[in-house]
């Protein structure tokens, strides 16, 4: 097999998460709902019906837009897309074509590689098809949601980096609140157009993959059509311009349609929609309503969480909402405590604050106990508070608890009966408080180097053998039902036994 | 308007339509269908408020007939076709229910052109209504079925939808008034949509003043409705900028609530009156005989009466028709493509795949007028002809309503005539679609631009065939144009 | 310009028509007058113009993101299906 370079584009479908459909009243969150139960007579597509535009799909297409580092196209229409499918009730889908609302932007993805983005627009998604032996059965539940259609360049070129995209934007829309990002539900779904060449030559026949919803299928669906495609070149063969489809089970693509056979979509401005023309005020509205994106995060904590460990907890938005509010500090030390000093010149935090090890602690705590926990799916939903973790974290800093006393009472803050009480508390109730001060401690030291279970061990430590040591500590901490810091505890022996 | 009162009961009047509607329907074939128990249940309700001494509404009892490609829960709404003949609609359109909150009632459904397609109401998969003056004759359309009911006496109003000249083409061919408001006066929600950029709805009455009263219930912002008008007196007429003369400074508002008043005087000082005073006729249409006679009559009656007139020069205007039926047909293709026997109304019984539910309900549900506009809809949206039709005569509209700009400036409405001919003989047409179309050629243009225009009756030839012109206004000016009518051109 | 046979059979397809020979015959024919009416736009100059895809001045047409009941429920809506199955539309197989 030879060598090919791979470019690939990608179209993202993203289900607003509004209230109400794109074009009428209805409820726009059909989970779990019965078959056409949200449908009105416009999703219907009845005789004289006309769509009735959401303000606030237009306002979350804006606040999508600015995620992408767009530019907002202050006018903006609708156009007809026309084909006919039984979930296409008007035989037309709403769509823009000519004057979308968003333009050129850009995703930067975790390694820095920037994607640009070609456009987005928004559109009315279609209705849902089941198939059954002779017959299909048509629910209108999903026809008419709002979408918006991310379009990028063909700026991608490796699988992994495919993946990463479509990861980064499914972060960057959620951290935006603009899509629940339910991917099951399909959310959020990828068109991935594909072409290799060789290198230095000029890009050959694209085929697309329709209707990806997971990060994995995108890059299997990637990976094979690398090899595909690049056994076709091979052999000298030609790549067929067409749709294929992915499916998991057997982890191949197949062809669909062949776009010479590609439909006319006849696409005509609708004539139902008058404009949308913005002012910079509303756009500029939408902007201050925008919360930190997983980029924001990146440069917040670069250096002060590990890189590894931040990517995973970007997944998690709540998460790195919590980490944002202890590194700011504010209101966690009641009004006695001391201000939290903004360091950078920018206000923002700087990695070494003062708070630097609180929230790495803190970070670590989410990444490998929380997201180990088999409920943690369930835990994202309901966080300790800022003051709780930062407690917890401040006792672990000052050796009052062990790592492992920390983690126990890390795990009780998502304890129904424990929820609401404070690290301290918990760590009394759990009897994890370390056992720290010197005088106590030398008095145990003591006990332990006159029992005459320990007398071989004396020995032999003054006979030079340090590896004893270890043995001593663990008396000191059985002595003491292990509440005795061992980090403190070794001091006081050294200091014993040299006498 | 003979409203319902004491002495006149509701259910009299709604009797006495109904009869009349059942002895005009053999020779006119007026009705698509009658709404005989409802309307009565309907008039009774209105007679007991009558006697209850509660408000029955501004049109109380008053009998009216529906064109049918208006929803409605009473009754069918075919839309005079076969595809939505078992349409049984569980909405009712905006403009109707303002009607029957006034106290209207629907008597029954009247025929037109399959989809408003068509000049004749021959295009009905019901047949053809016949003229009221002569039932060799066409009735006009598309809503035909409307004009007659009027015509006929039938009832007092009737409701009708203009795309190209579906109300003032019909109205002039059977001596009744009939209305088209500026695009978006009165929401479009619930009316079987032929081409959006240009459908309206409007009335059929025997006068000005009945269907400024109908204006003036029904017209107005509708939440349904994306591209309706806050209101019907326009406020952009009434603060002069329509009809501000070439030289003239603003004119005045003389209504103390500043609306446009038409009867207002001459400005002593010879400044520009907030009444019109000049009346445009256009030199560019080729007009002949009967048609000629009644214009240049109605020219001469309106300088007695001290009106100037101007001549205006509107070369583009020839390039109407053909704009409209690129535009028009391109809407339609894609307004019509919902009705694929899936979701309601005909689903052909034969069909065993998908692509047969589809094509043989299509093919067998539409009439051919439809499917001409169809595929012509179809042919200009396509791609390699998109371009060179359809955007090249969105860029013609552009110029013809930037033509009518440049002649509101010269006068303060435009006199012309609706159609070439008086009403033609049934089947002359049917088999020349361009023939047909060209029956549009002085209506046409009004709609691509969005202007008010009425038809009114000038009366008839030696043959007794009814005579009509048009007076046509700027954008919004809808309540002056129908004042001025009211006073000036009965 | 004339439109062929085979064009008249694709805006059927694009039409969602399934025709008969003579029909499509008797169409294109039809099809042709219009369309040689039409063409007559190609000697307007329209350089430089922009095109009217609206006669409705207002811009900014929208409503709040409140659900409202609507006028008719899924029972009225499926009701006017020609065919329907546990509460969806039934279609012949979608292949």
């Amino acid at each position: 097999m030879k060598d090919y370079e791979i470019t690939i584009g990608i179209e993202c479908h993203v289900q607003l998460a509004t209230r109400t459909k794109l074009f009428s009243e209805v409820d726009n969150d059909a989970r779990e709902k019965e078959p056409n139960s949200c449908v009105s007579p416009v999703d219907y597509a009845l005789p004289g019906m006309l769509p009735r535009l959401n303000k606030e799909a237009v306002k979350m297409a804006v606040i999508a837009g600015h995620a992408l580092n767009s530019e907002i196209n202050l006018i903006s229409r609708f156009d007809r897309k026309h084909y006919y499918y039984p979930d296409l009730p008007k035989g037309y889908q709403i769509s823009q074509l000519y004057q979308p609302i968003i333009g050129a932007g850009y995703v930067k993805l975790p390694d820095g590689t920037k994607v640009r983005i070609e456009h987005a627009h928004m559109e009315e998604d279609a209705g849902k098809l089941s198939h059954f032996a002779g017959y299909s059965l048509v629910d209108l539940n999903r026809a008419g949601t709002p979408l918006i259609e991310i379009v990028s360049m063909p700026d991608i070129h490796s699988a992994a980096h495919a993946r990463d995209y479509c990861k980064e934007l499914w972060r960057i829309m959620t951290y935006a609140g603009v899509c629940f990002g339910d991917l099951y539900n399909g959310n959020m779904r990828f068109d991935v157009n594909i072409s290799l060449a060789k290198p230095g030559e000029p890009l050959g026949t694209r085929a697309e993959i329709k209707n990806l919803n997971s990060f994995r299928s995108v890059e299997r669906a990637v990976e094979y059509e690398y090899k595909r495609q690049s056994k076709l070149l091979d052999k000298d063969e030609k790549v067929v311009q067409e749709t294929r489809g992915w499916s998991d089970d057997t982890g191949e693509t197949t062809s669909q349609r062949s776009k010479e056979e590609a439909q006319d979509y006849r696409y005509m401005p609708e004539p139902d929609i008058p404009p949308i023309h913005l002012t910079k005020e509303f756009v500029e509205e939408q902007k201050a309503k925008m919360p930190k994106l997983p980029e924001d995060y990146r440069e917040q904590f670069k250096g002060q969480i590990a890189d590894d460990t931040l990517e995973i907890l970007l997944d998690y938005q709540p998460l790195m909402g919590k980490l944002d509010e202890l590194a700011r500090g504010d209101a966690l030390r009641g009004p006695a405590g001391p201000e939290p000093q903004a360091s950078g010149s920018d206000g923002r935090d700087s990695a070494a604050g003062p708070r630097a090890s609180i929230v790495k602690r803190v970070a670590n705590w989410f990444a490998s106990v929380l997201l180990a926990e088999e409920k943690s799916a369930e835990y994202l939903n309901d966080l300790p508070s800022a003051k709780q973790l930062d407690d917890l974290a401040e006792m672990t800093e000052k050796s009052e608890l062990s790592s492992t006393g920390a983690k126990e009472v890390f795990l009780k803050f998502f304890d129904p009966q424990m929820r609401n009480r404070d690290a301290r508390e918990i760590a009394k109730e759990l009897n994890v408080l370390q056992e720290n001060d010197a005088g106590a401690l030398e008095k145990i030291v003591d006990e332990v180097l006159s029992d005459p279970a320990c007398a071989k061990a004396v020995e032999d430590y003054k006979a030079g053998s340090e590896k004893v040591l270890g043995f001593l500590v663990g008396q000191v901490m059985k002595a003491s039902k292990g509440k005795a810091n061992p980090a403190a505890v070794q001091p006081i022996l050294k200091k014993k036994l040299s006498k | 308007m003979q409203i319902a009162s004491k002495e006149l009961s509701a259910v009299e009047m709604v009797k006495t339509a109904l009869e009349k509607a059942k002895a005009a329907q053999e020779k006119y074939s007026v009705f698509i269908s009658l709404n005989k128990e409802a309307a009565l249940k309907r008039a009774a309700e209105i007679d007991g408020k009558i006697k209850n001494g509660e408000n029955p509404g501004r049109l109380a009892g008053v009998p009216y007939a529906l064109k049918d490609n208006f929803l409605s829960k009473d009754g069918n709404t075919t839309a005079a076709s076969k595809i939505l003949e078992p349409m049984k609609s569980p909405i009712t359109a905006t403009s109707v229910k303002k009607l029957e909150d006034e106290g209207a009632i629907m008597i029954g459904r009247t025929n037109l052109d399959a989809f408003a397609h068509g000049s004749s109401t021959e295009n009905s998969y019901f047949g053809p209504t016949k003229n009221s003056k002569d039932a060799a004759r066409v009735a006009g359309g598309s809503s035909g079925g409307s004009a007659v009911a009027v015509a006929l006496d039938i009832v007092q109003f009737a409701t009708g939808t203009d795309t190209g000249g579906s109300i003032r083409q019909p109205a002039s061919f059977n001596g009744v008034y009939g209305f088209k408001p500026t695009y978006g006066t009165i929401s479009r929600y619930g009316v079987v949509a032929m081409a959006s950029s240009t459908d309206c709805v409007g009335f059929f009455a025997n006068s000005a003043e009945d269907i400024d009263l109908l204006m003036s219930i029904t017209a107005g912002q509708d939440p349904y409705d994306m591209t309706t008008l806050p209101d019907y007196y326009g406020a952009d007429f009434t603060r002069g900028d329509a009809l501000r003369g070439p030289a003239g400074p603003e004119p005045q508002a003389s209504g103390s609530d500043g609306r446009y008043n038409a009867t207002a005087p001459w400005d002593a000082e010879g400044r520009r009156p907030t009444g019109p005073r000049k009346i445009g006729v256009i030199k560019d249409f080729d007009i002949k005989g009967d048609i000629k006679d009644a214009l240049d009559k109605k020219i001469k009656d309106l300088k007695s009466k001290g009106y100037e007139i101007v001549e205006l020069e509107m070369p583009t205007l020839k390039y109407a028709l053909a704009v409209y039926y690129i535009v028009v047909p391109a809407e339609i293709s894609s307004n019509l493509s919902r009705y694929d026997g899936i979701r309601y109304a005909y689903r052909n019984s034969s069909a065993k795949s998908l692509d047969e539910v589809y094509g043989k309900s299509r093919s067998d549900g539409f009439m051919p007028e439809n499917k001409r506009r169809i595929m012509i809809g179809n042919f200009v949206l396509s791609s390699g002809f998109y371009d060179a039709y359809y955007l090249k005569a969105q860029k013609a509209r552009t110029l013809i309503i930037k033509e009518y700009e440049e002649a509101f400036k010269k006068c303060d409405f435009i006199l012309s005539p609706v159609t070439p001919n008086p009403a033609f003989k049934l089947g002359e047409k049917t088999d020349d679609p361009v023939s047909m179309y060209l029956e549009d050629v002085m209506s046409v243009p009004i709609n691509l631009a969005g202007l008010p225009s009425l038809a009114f009756p000038v009366g008839e030839t030696k043959d007794g065939l009814s005579l009509g012109l048009q007076l046509i206004g700027p954008r919004r000016s809808d309540k002056a144009l129908l004042d001025f009518a009211g006073k000036e051109l009965k | 310009m004339e439109i062929t046979r085979e064009e008249i059979d694709h805006l059927a397809q694009l039409s969602n028509f399934s025709l008969e020979d003579a029909e499509a015959n008797a169409l294109g024919k039809d099809l042709n007058q219009i369309i040689s009416y039409i063409s007559q736009l190609d000697e307007l100059d329209t350089e430089g113009v922009e095109p009217t895809y609206q006669v409705f001045e207002m811009e900014n047409v929208w409503r709040d993101d409140e659900i409202k009941t609507q006028e008719a429920d899924r029972e009225a809506l499926l009701a006017l299906a020609p065919e329907q199955q546990e509460h969806q539309i039934k279609v012949p197989k979608v292949l």
